[in-house]
């Protein structure tokens, strides 16, 4: 026991108190004595006892109540309870109460040696605890957003600034660098994390749908609409708005949208009274805006509305020295997800998971792990379980026919991606919606 | 350790072997450069028998001795034959205060191997002597020492006494150097 502790022995008997108190002494720890229960209150208000040995038996305020007063007032107080032979049920219930161990009287001097050794190796271990959780949040501040490349420190360190501020945020990133993480995380950190975090793909749906899930809608104004809903620019209500892939909605959409953000009033679809919305709001996009401005596709009002902060999230390649730190906490992920042990990679795997661009970012790099760690036989993932991740394969048989090589290659490449038709579009480098039509062509599906 | 400033007398209390009572005092001279006076008898106070643990009561002994003038020496370690303790404990080998003055070493349970066998006599002066040192280390201000074969380890069985070695370990002999000086 290296440590030094503060201690206190709490017990009616002086002579208890004595001979504890220069046992304890003859370790250098810090101990202190009180008579009663009232007393050993008083005493730990005014210092912050590590340790208390507390009697069970005692006028006034018996051990149990003390406990419970202790583990109240000051949960993290070590407490061992001193009980003679007769109240061993006392002593059960005072270990269920949150005691962390108690003697017997009299104990041998080596019980309370091996109790005083057991209390230092748990202190070691929270010490330890708190030290590598302090470096975990350090490394994996916000949440699930990892990395230590100067590029994420960039970003962590943007975060807590741009939230303070209502400012409309953008953040560019290619897909899976996780923008909705980052998102998540301004709202976190912002005055208004305690109201509602609502995230949108403006992509994945149709403009009329975008329109009356943004607005809401009155009963009885389209088919289906069999009775009035809010609007999530209404029911976000004080929150942060996340729409995502901003990019992809209509000149008519981002001139309702603007016009949202200007006025702070929504009318609803089929509806003629406006209602006043509070709201933050961030957008996403994998698309170069700016570009989008020039050729006349983006509105241009509209985007310098949307885009008072950027913060530009990079893509994994161009932050290569991350994919480790990142391996290893997917890898701890999937561990408990699936219950499996894997925990190692080998030098060779690794050197593969680096050497690898990930189009897909870290999404793609989390699915991999995924499948890894489901598939490997054992702790180690080595290269062959990761041979899936190679780049695709243009070997094609020269017998095929054009049709067949598009096909075949357009499959392997949805393979790759986990079927991810946006990843797959990227890699691609094809539209989305050019994609789907391909698939649909080619009749392509996920198994 | 070279000062010869702190004298410590040897006690026995009740009927001691003269020779363990020399072992305990060339051990003290031996290991911690201390001068050592074996004193004449002392009879064990009787209000220090325990009547229901059939024990004495170390606590007891050593008040009544902190108060009692011997002289030139600055230290004492009392031997006794008989079993001891100190309240809350079942028993100890030895007792003593930091800092104090006066420290107890019983024979009574060194005489007995953790096996119940009988050691030979040598053992058991060897381990009274160990079960000194160490008394006299806390009587010096020593504190246990987490090496295991430092004489200042804490041994709460006879057979971590026996794991112990008859001296300090580096940190336990700069320390008492520095108390000495």
């Amino acid at each position: 026991m290296d440590k030094k502790m503060s201690v206190m022995i709490v017990d009616d008997e002086a002579i208890v108190r004595e001979s504890l108190f220069h046992w304890f002494k003859k370790y250098g720890h810090l101990v202190e004595t009180a008579s009663s229960g009232f007393e050993a209150l008083e005493k730990l208000e005014t210092y912050p006892f590590q340790l208390l040995f507390v009697d069970i038996k005692m006028p006034g305020m018996n051990g149990i109540e003390l406990l419970e007063k202790i583990k109240s007032d000051y949960p993290d107080t070590i407490v061992i309870i001193i009980t003679a032979y007769g109240s061993i049920e006392s002593a059960v219930k005072a270990m269920r109460i949150g005691a962390t161990d108690y003697l017997l009287k009299p104990f041998k001097p080596d019980q309370l040696s091996l109790v005083m050794e057991r209390i230092s190796v748990q202190e070691k271990l929270v010490s330890q605890y708190n030290y590598l959780k302090g470096h975990l949040d350090k490394i994996t501040r916000f949440d699930n957003i990892i990395g230590q490349s100067p590029a994420m420190e960039k970003v962590f360190s943007l975060i807590p600034e741009v939230a303070q501020s209502d400012a409309s945020i953008l953040l560019a990133g290619e897909t899976g660098t996780g923008k909705e993480l980052v998102a998540k995380a301004i709202h976190a950190e912002s005055r208004r994390s305690h109201l509602p975090f609502i995230a949108i793909n403006c992509g994945a749906m149709p403009e009329s749908l975008l329109e009356s899930e943004l607005f809401g809608h009155q009963k009885g104004v389209f088919t289906g609409a069999t009775r009035a809903r809010k609007g999530f620019l209404e029911v976000v209500s004080g929150g942060t708005l996340f729409l995502d892939e901003i990019g992809e909605i209509s000149h008519k959409m981002q001139i309702n949208l603007l016009r949202v953000l200007e006025e702070k009033k929504i009318t609803s679809i089929g509806s003629r009274e406006p209602v006043e919305v509070d709201f933050r709001l961030i957008s996403a996009t994998r698309r170069d805006l700016k570009k989008g401005v020039a050729e006349g596709i983006f509105r241009e009002d509209f985007f310098y509305r949307i885009n008072v902060i950027m913060i530009e999230i990079p893509p994994l390649r161009k932050r290569k020295e991350d994919i480790p730190l990142l391996v290893e906490h997917f890898l701890k992920k999937y561990c408990q997800e699936t219950t499996k042990y894997v925990d190692h990679v080998t030098r060779d795997a690794m050197e593969l998971l680096r050497r690898y661009d990930w189009p897909g970012n870290v999404r793609e790099l989390e699915n991999a792990i995924e499948r890894a760690v489901v598939l490997s036989k054992s702790r180690t993932l080595n290269v062959e379980d990761l041979s899936f991740i190679r780049p695709p394969d243009l070997k094609f048989s020269k017998t095929l026919s054009l049709r067949e090589m598009e096909r075949a290659y357009i499959r392997q490449i949805l393979e790759d991606n986990n079927w991810n038709v946006t990843q797959s579009a990227n890699v691609l480098k094809i539209n989305r919606v050019t994609l789907h039509k391909m698939m649909k062509r080619y009749r392509l599906k996920r198994p | 350790m070279t000062s010869k400033k702190i004298s410590v007398g040897v006690v026995p209390l009740g009927e001691v072997p003269d020779i363990t009572l020399q072992v305990i005092a060339d051990h003290i001279t031996g290991c911690f450069k201390l001068s050592t006076h074996i004193l004449p008898l002392f009879e064990l106070p009787e209000n220090a028998l325990d009547g229901r643990r059939l024990q004495y009561n170390a606590a007891i002994i050593i008040e009544t001795f902190e108060s009692i003038d011997f002289g030139s020496q600055d230290k004492i370690i009392a031997v006794l034959n008989q079993d001891l303790f100190i309240p809350i404990f079942t028993h100890v080998f030895g007792e003593a205060r930091q800092g104090g003055k006066c420290g107890l070493v019983s024979l009574y349970r060194l005489a007995k191997n953790s096996d119940g066998s009988i050691p030979p006599e040598s053992l058991i002066h060897e381990r009274a002597a160990k079960v000194a040192l160490h008394e006299l280390g806390h009587l010096l201000d020593l504190l246990h020492c987490e090496h295991k074969k430092c004489i200042m380890h804490f041994s709460g069985a006879i057979d971590e006494v026996d794991d112990m070695l008859m001296n300090l370990c580096e940190y336990c002999s700069i320390y008492l150097r520095d108390k000495l000086r």
